[in-house]
């Protein structure tokens, strides 16, 4: 059986990394396509031409989790995107035979593979990025995308009992700072909601490269006012953050 | 012909202009060397015609004694000329010196003090190497086969380790001060006075200065503080310590902090000292909770980095790891708050001592387990004091293409080496006996105070350090794999170290004093063997060093370390260069370059405590790598070319060289080419594209 995982696209592994699993050591397997075509993916080779790489296998990956098992006991399973795949399932039976935990990234544009994972006990955690506001998401993903899937698996993953997490990547100028308020009123509810930095490195379209990132003030600022959402419900007054949005902008050269 | 025919002036080292007198000649070769006085007539005598001849009428002191000197050699006279010759430089030397930073050693700033500094080193290394060391020490370290470190320094030990105890119990008491200065009665002045003290020291050692258990012996006096003058406490000792960049030569002092979350095991019962010197009726191990708070609070300073958010150089915080920590309260949420600095900053340095038996770091990451006589010392803080004489490198993989894959040769070139550097300790060690012979009245003057019936520094408990460089290309041309790439190479590492640690532990007990490896920090010493190598073992160790020969930033890797360029799990790293650090008792290190990636703390800190009981490693570090912008002043993640957040080009990277923090652009051509070979963990797709173009 072992075998046809062969054809499984897994196409990176990293044997042990500090910054995959929130507070713990991790390995990561990255699967190789994605149905999405977000401009600033910093993983554009695994998205647009992963024949181009080269397939790591899976029984390779296993002796290695063996070996470092004294050290890490968690895998991290990103892409690409992972639920694209239907030896997904198999995948994860091998590592949740070898004792793994295992973590989950995706998009969310398959909640009924999400669904099936969560029901058959293949995943303990699942991290699921939000793009942007759900009402112009075709605008952020970069392909036609039915809001009801991605609220269905936003839904889906709240209340299905596992740990979880969402995220959000904010571009500078791609994002205003209400999108990223918006997101986070929506997912107030949600365990957990972080807002991750853009870094302008390797991006899937090459003129977000030029995008110049927040400072760490500025940053830090928009992730006060979200845990304020999250906390309070109030949302910062509207003209105060297109006033400070365009201040930071103009005193950051962008 | 009379002298006084040369209507001649010479031009002398006192500033002035006198006139011919050729028995000054004579004279000087009289009281400089051996030779009798009827050949100094007649050299003296030579050389006047010779200057007669050429027609000048202004000469220069230096000038007439070269000439002097040419005369020596014709006549046979090696030993005299070496007697009689002159230390210096070449006008277009200190003309560049002046003008372009020192590279050989990145924390010395560019200024006047600092050209000062390498001029006098520039001249106290040739008189080393002529005066100090025997030609056949001096020729190995010329050639490149041993590297005596810090030969500029050599009328100083190397380094040293002590406590706050001796300034606590003394007050700053130094030979030769203007005032002397009773034992503290505050804080604020106790870290005057430590301060001063470091500085002090700086000038009587060559390298690193270093502080055991701060944070405990600070509690006395941080009772009563509330948690914000701790942090305002805490804030001034790191920046006193950072910015004493106007010390020597403009140089920071190297200087490291110890500290511990628990009090350790061997100060628990010891009386502790307060303000004024007086015992407070307390021991420290009372004072836990006070120390616990002055290390939190330090921490706090090194996670909001300098005023441009950058790490802080120096002190570099050494945080030991014991048995005991783990039990005392509170451990992990300390081990967190460290962990988050060494993720955001890198300053952490994570020490483990294992077992039960007490151990005690000394200068220069060297710990030694305590014995009795330690353990008596321990109940007198103040009498806690370490240093190590000298250090000197071998140049292993220069052994390995001398001895053409031959073991008994290879082994017996290892053995001759390790002599030499014996000898080379047992020259430096007479020549510093013989300055702090002298007393206080002498140029050690400080090392020799006895404020507690004993000379400050403890010439009997010395340390002598054998570092080594290379190892591992040692064992690539030797076996013809490096060491990640089989067990067998490995082994065969190994079996060389072992071999190493025997033999020091056989001449110290032939030689009497302390001797012991250590992992050699090879800033520039790593450059100089392979430069030297690719001029004298052309074409294999084209083969071998590592960099690119191109550009010329070549190197060598470090000490027993695996090749930085291999993307290699970080757990088969501190695994497989933890097995070396058993053999080595100086400062062994393995190093997690995390380059632009931000890890989790809490994942730092599973994988410290899995390397404290998974392995034999000795000390660990974590090291990012920023991007600070000279217009914008704002500091990121990664080393850029241009300010991710404005695009100005005028930026400073920074990032660990060996055991510190420094800007890049300081750093040598070596170091440079090490870094730009080191892996970063996290980039798996990076290393495929990196792998795939070469």
């Amino acid at each position: 059986m072992l075998s046809e995982t062969h054809k499984f696209p897994i196409k990176g592994f990293i044997e042990t990394s500090f910054l995959d699993w929130r507070g713990e050591l991790s390995s990561v397997i990255f699967f190789g396509g994605c149905n999405f075509r977000c401009p600033f993916c910093h993983n554009s080779d695994l998205v647009l031409q992963p024949d181009q790489l080269d397939d790591v296998y899976l029984e390779y990956i296993i002796l290695v989790l063996r070996k470092y098992k004294q050290w890490v006991n968690r895998v991290v399973v990103t892409g690409g995107e992972p639920t694209i795949h239907f030896g997904l399932f198999n995948t994860l039976g091998y590592l949740k035979r070898e004792g793994m935990k295992v973590k989950l990234d995706t998009n969310g544009s398959s909640p009924s593979v999400l669904r099936g994972l969560v029901h058959d006990g293949l995943v303990d955690y699942i991290a699921m990025d939000v793009k942007g506001p759900l009402g112009r998401y075709s605008e952020w993903c970069g392909i036609d995308v039915d809001r009801n899937t991605i609220e269905e698996s936003i839904r889906f993953i709240m209340e299905s009992g596992i740990d979880y997490e969402f995220r959000m990547t904010m571009v500078p100028d791609f994002h205003k700072e209400a999108d990223v308020y918006e997101v986070a009123e929506y997912l107030r509810s949600a365990e957990r909601f972080y807002l991750q930095e853009f870094k302008p490195r390797k991006c899937l379209d090459p003129s977000f490269l030029n995008i110049k990132p927040f400072s760490a003030e500025t940053f830090e600022r928009i992730n006060r006012n979200v845990n304020q959402i999250r906390t309070t419900g109030s949302k910062p007054d509207e003209r105060v953050i297109k006033f400070r949005e365009r201040k930071s902008r103009v005193k950051e050269g962008g | 012909m009379e002298t006084t025919d040369l209507n001649l002036f010479v031009r002398t080292s006192e500033e002035t202009i006198s006139d011919w007198d050729r028995s000054k000649i004579a004279d000087a070769l009289i009281r400089e060397t051996l030779i009798d006085r009827d050949t100094a007539d007649q050299i003296s005598l030579e050389a006047e015609q010779m200057i007669r001849k050429s027609g000048v009428k202004v000469v220069t002191a230096p000038l007439i004694r070269e000439l002097v000197n040419a005369k020596l050699i014709e006549k046979g006279l090696e030993g005299a000329r070496k007697m009689h010759t002159r230390l210096g430089m070449p006008v277009y030397d200190v003309d560049s010196l002046i003008l372009h930073p020192n590279k050989e050693n990145a924390n010395v700033p560019h200024g006047p003090e600092a050209t000062n500094l390498t001029l006098a080193e520039r001249i106290k290394k040739e008189y080393a190497l002529l005066c100090v060391f025997s030609q056949d020490v001096a020729d190995a370290h010329m050639n490149g086969d041993i590297h005596l470190h810090d030969l500029g320094f050599i009328d100083r030990p190397y380094c040293s380790g002590q406590s706050l105890e001796y300034i606590k119990r003394f007050g700053l008491d130094l030979p030769h001060s203007l005032s002397m200065a009773k034992p503290a009665k505050h804080p604020e002045v106790l870290l005057a006075h430590l301060i001063k003290f470091a500085a002090a020291l700086q000038s009587n050692f060559a390298g690193a200065i270093g502080w055991d258990a701060i944070n405990i012996f600070f509690a006395p006096y941080i009772e009563g503080m509330s948690d914000d003058e701790v942090k305002q406490f805490a804030q001034m000792l790191i920046f006193e310590f950072s910015q004493q960049a106007v010390a020597r030569g403009g140089q920071a002092i190297f200087s490291d902090i110890n500290v511990y979350w628990e009090v350790p095991k061997h100060f628990e019962t010891v009386p502790a000292i307060g303000p004024g010197g007086q015992f407070t009726g307390k021991t420290y191990g009372e004072y836990e909770k006070e120390g616990q708070r002055f290390a939190w609070k330090l921490f706090e300073v090194y996670k909001e980095g300098d005023g441009a958010g950058r790490p802080f150089f120096f002190p570099k915080p050494i945080v030991h790891i014991t048995e005991k920590f783990f039990k005392t309260q509170g451990h992990m949420d300390f081990l967190y708050h460290i962990s988050d600095v060494a993720a955001d900053k890198g300053n952490t340095y994570y020490v483990f001592d294992r077992g039960e038996t007490a151990k005690i770091s000394e200068c220069c990451r060297l710990s030694f387990k305590l014995d009795e006589s330690d353990l008596r010392d321990a109940r007198e803080p103040w009498r806690m004091r370490y240093c190590a004489l000298q250090n000197v490198s071998l140049n292993l993989p220069r052994m390995a293409y001398m001895s053409k894959k031959d073991d008994t040769k290879l082994f017996n070139l290892i053995t001759e080496r390790f002599v030499l550097a014996t000898k080379a300790h047992k020259e430096k060690r007479a020549f510093l006996e013989k300055l702090l012979a002298h007393g206080e009245d002498g140029p050690l003057a400080l090392l020799t105070m006895k404020r507690d019936g004993m000379p400050y520094l403890r010439f009997d408990r010395a340390s002598h350090l054998i570092g080594m460089v290379g190892l591992n290309e040692m064992v690539q041309i030797h076996t013809g794999e490096e060491m990640h790439e089989s067990k067998k190479a490995l082994k065969f590492g190994l079996k060389v170290m072992a071999h190493m640690k025997l033999l020091s532990d056989k001449m110290q007990r032939q030689e009497g004093f302390r001797l012991v490896l250590e992992q050699t920090p090879a800033e520039s010493t790593s450059y100089r063997f392979a430069r030297l190598d690719m001029r004298y073992f052309s074409p294999a160790s084209g083969r071998a060093v590592k960099g690119d020969i191109a550009s010329g930033e070549i190197y060598y890797t470090n000490s027993t370390h695996l090749n930085v360029k291999y993307p290699m799990n970080p757990i088969e790293r501190v695994t497989s260069e933890g097995i070396f650090h058993p053999l080595i008792e100086a400062g062994s290190i393995s190093h997690v370059w995390l380059g632009e990636s931000q890890p989790y703390k809490e994942a730092l800190a599973d994988f410290v405590i899995k390397t404290f009981r998974n392995t034999t490693n000795d000390q660990i570090a974590f090291s990012p790598e920023f991007t600070t912008c000279n217009t914008c002043h704002q500091t990121g993640r990664g080393l850029l070319d241009t300010c991710s957040y404005c695009g100005s080009a005028n930026v400073d990277g920074i990032t660990r060289i060996t055991g510190y923090f420094t800007k890049v652009s300081s750093w040598n051509k070596g170091k440079r080419g090490e870094l730009t070979d080191r892996h970063r963990v996290g980039g798996y797709f990076a290393d495929q594209k990196k792998a795939a173009n070469e």
